[in-house]
């Protein structure tokens, strides 16, 4: 997979993710990469740490501070985090989380 | 000026004549066009114990008032027909430019019946049908036989809608293919054409399509188009083609794999749209007077053609357990030429491969192997070698070896790309489809998977039902009135009753758009039941209701219809058979 890329600014007791971007969430940021993050993170967390990251992410993600744009779909392990807890969802050490903007087909 | 072209022409094969009537204002009132048009029309032409290959079947092609009226993605048609693969009075959709060329020739509808004794091609010209020779064209590739056409002709503004050499051979999923890769797909409309000796409509002309109301239109036309253009979603359509969905549905761990055995593919991304629009994309293509543009043209190592779609990119790829996008791409291009439905070709080579893996079938063919799926799609579309059994679609296949469970169908039409045992309300919207496996009769992906008009959990079954019946009555009423269903992502049932209103000048509100959709769901439904369908057919293969997914959050989940079958004929005021009850048929004024 092509932008590999990996963060360290994790704590010992922190956890790893795997973040994987699709469609135009490529056109700013990598397809995937591992990043570390403290223990207690939340997809939050992980979106704080993206955003400061990748100019421009921001504003494809969120309509408003701590609000999601429409059809911005987020999983963890193939769960839409909608059906857990939302951006307050727990990160556990080893999740994958995808990134979808707003698409569609049929 | 109701945004009709205002004729219908009943083509009689048999006896070699044409006939041009009015189309009637009743008719367009209560089922408005299209898909509705071709349920109420079948209905009253065509005895429903009728053989779907019999001179008796009739096919009608018909577009919505919308169609051709220069609102944004107005561009469909529907064929309508008792399909030979599933039994059931089925319609399959294309866009294009055909739609609205049928109508700038002076035609809402066109009603075949009988069968030729030799093969012809019907032109439509400027008010007038006539049937033609065809003889030279049989057995030529739709780009063949569409350049042939339009050469003859020596017209460039003609548009032909036919079939490939699969319809000739009577292929069961054989397609209707206009503008050489836009597919009435599903159904196996192109054998029934085949049958009938007729290889083509070819239409041209530059009749005058006006609405009731084109000022009121214009200022509708505007709103949607607004909301069209700032939507993320046809963005997306636009950018990477319906194939973006390839990974958002792995992702979910809802991607049938290798004929559903699993739903996962780890090789996704290379067939996703987002590599098909990094590698072999050329240019997206729109049909008519669309803003979206989510076709592929795509060129590479001498191969030209359009798409892949999601569906054919799933079906020859992941359920195949291949990898390869250019075999990919090429096996769609070849059903582009014969006119196969490349879901169900595809998926039919997905049944023979898990049944040769098994050892029911003694056939070299396995997951994964691209050259040997290329070797099948070529003799299915022409019926040589084990192609002639496997055109018969997977189900009677399957069954003829002793193993119908491996035909992933229903009503034996082949199922789309999406794993049910994830996604409930899509399974019941597939078991329940009138027309058998299907995902366009009723698209739950779209809130249950992406999010759209709102998020609903794809694991829970409860209100699923409504959901269900809801989005089956209004897609009925947009493939009806000639609108492409992408633009659902966008518009809601205001728009459209406002755009038919404008146009047709009929009074049209979101109550009665509805009421028109239920009603086209329900004759098509009678038809069906008048050919002996009932409750039990309203189901998925039994690997979908009793064996779980193994991997990722949809883990331990099968499809389950008894949660939801009940409630579903409850809110559509049917009996626990499935019956629609004399109270619902009179409300829909169909009793
Ligand atoms: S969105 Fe796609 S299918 Fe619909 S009208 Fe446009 S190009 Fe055709």
């Amino acid at each position: 997979m092509s932008g590999d890329g990996a963060v360290t600014n994790g704590t010992e007791s922190g956890i790893t993710v795997t973040v994987k971007s699709f469609a135009t969430f490529r056109e700013v940021m990598e397809t995937q990469l591992v990043l570390q993050l403290p223990g207690g993170a939340t997809v939050q967390t992980l979106l704080a740490e993206l955003t400061a990251r990748y100019s421009g992410l921001g504003g494809m993600l969120f309509a408003a501070p701590g609000r999601l744009r429409d059809y911005v779909n987020i999983l963890k392990n193939g769960r839409n985090v909608h059906f857990l807890a939302g951006l307050d969802t727990p990160l556990d050490d080893g999740d994958v989380i995808a990134l979808f903007p707003p698409l569609a087909g049929g | 000026m109701d945004g009709y072209a205002g004729n219908m022409v009943s083509v009689d094969l048999s006896a070699g004549t044409v006939a041009i009537t009015p189309t009637p204002l009743e008719l367009k009132r209560e089922y408005l066009g299209g898909r509705g048009f071709g349920i109420r029309l079948l209905t009253d032409l065509v005895d429903p114990q009728t053989e779907p290959l019999s001179e008796k079947n009739t096919v009608i092609f018909a577009a919505g008032p919308l169609t051709g009226t220069g609102i944004p993605l107005g561009s469909r048609y529907e064929v309508t027909t008792i399909s030979p693969l599933t039994g059931t009075a089925s319609s399959a959709n294309s866009g294009g430019v055909f739609g609205w060329k049928m109508k700038k020739a002076g035609f809402d509808a066109v009603i075949v019946t009988g069968r030729a004794e030799k093969p012809v091609y019907l032109l439509l010209d400027n008010g007038k049908a006539e049937l033609r020779d065809a003889a030279h064209l049989w057995g030529k590739t739709t780009g063949e036989t569409t350049d042939a056409i339009v050469n003859e002709l020596g017209d460039k503004t003609v548009r032909v809608s036919c079939i490939g050499p699969s319809g000739e051979k009577l292929v069961r999923f054989a397609c209707i293919i206009n503008e050489k890769a836009r597919a009435a797909g599903r159904a196996g409309m192109g054998a029934v054409l085949g049958f009938k000796n007729l290889k083509a409509i070819a239409a041209r002309g530059d009749l005058a399509i006006q609405a009731a109301d084109e000022e009121r239109l214009d200022l509708v036309k505007e709103r949607v188009r607004t909301k069209i253009q700032e939507n993320g979603i046809e963005k997306a359509l636009h950018d990477y083609g319906t194939a973006v969905l390839v990974n958002i549905i792995n992702e979910n761990y809802v991607l049938p794999t290798r004929n559903f055995q699993t739903a996962y593919f780890p090789n996704a991304e290379s067939i996703s749209g987002e590599t098909i629009a990094k590698t072999i994309l050329k240019r997206p293509k729109g049909c008519y007077a669309c803003i979206v543009q989510c076709g592929r043209v795509h060129e590479f190592d001498g191969e030209a053609g359009e798409g892949p779609e999601y569906e054919p990119d799933w079906a020859f790829g992941p359920d195949c357990g291949i990898d390869d996008l250019k075999a990919v791409v090429r096996a769609n291009n070849i059903c582009n030429e014969y006119g196969l439905d490349a879901i169900s070709a595809p998926a039919t080579i997905a049944c023979l491969m898990e049944m040769a893996e098994k050892g029911y079938v003694d056939h070299p063919i396995r997951f994964g192997d691209a050259a040997g799926m290329l070797a099948l799609v070529r003799q299915i579309a022409t019926r040589e070698g084990i192609g002639d059994e496997l055109a018969e679609g997977s189900y009677r296949f399957a069954e003829k070896y002793g193993h119908p469970e491996l035909s992933m169908s229903s009503k034996k039409q082949e199922l789309p790309a999406y794993d049910p045992r994830g996604i409930q309300g899509y399974g019941l919207a597939t078991a329940t489809s009138v027309r058998g496996g299907d995902h366009v009769y009723g698209y739950m992906i779209s809130p249950e998977v992406l999010g759209a008009p709102e998020k609903l959990d794809p694991f829970v079954t409860e209100g699923k039902a409504q959901w269900v019946k809801t989005f089956q009555d209004l897609t009925a009423a947009i493939d009806a009135s000639g609108m492409c269903l992408f633009t659902s992502f966008a518009l809601d049932a205001q728009d459209y009753a406002d755009l038919i209103a404008a146009t047709t000048g009929m009074p049209i509100d979101t109550t009665e758009l509805l009421r028109i959709g239920e009603r086209i769901w329900n004759l098509q439904k009678l038809f069906n039941i008048k050919r002996g369908f009932g409750r039990s057919d309203d189901t998925l293969p039994a690997r979908l209701l009793s064996e779980p997914l193994q991997e990722g959050a949809p883990a331990g989940q099968v499809w389950r219809r008894d949660e939801m079958l009940d409630e579903y004929y409850a809110l559509r005021g049917w009996d626990a058979e499935g019956t629609p009850a004399r109270e619902k048929l009179r409300e829909l004024g169909l009793a």
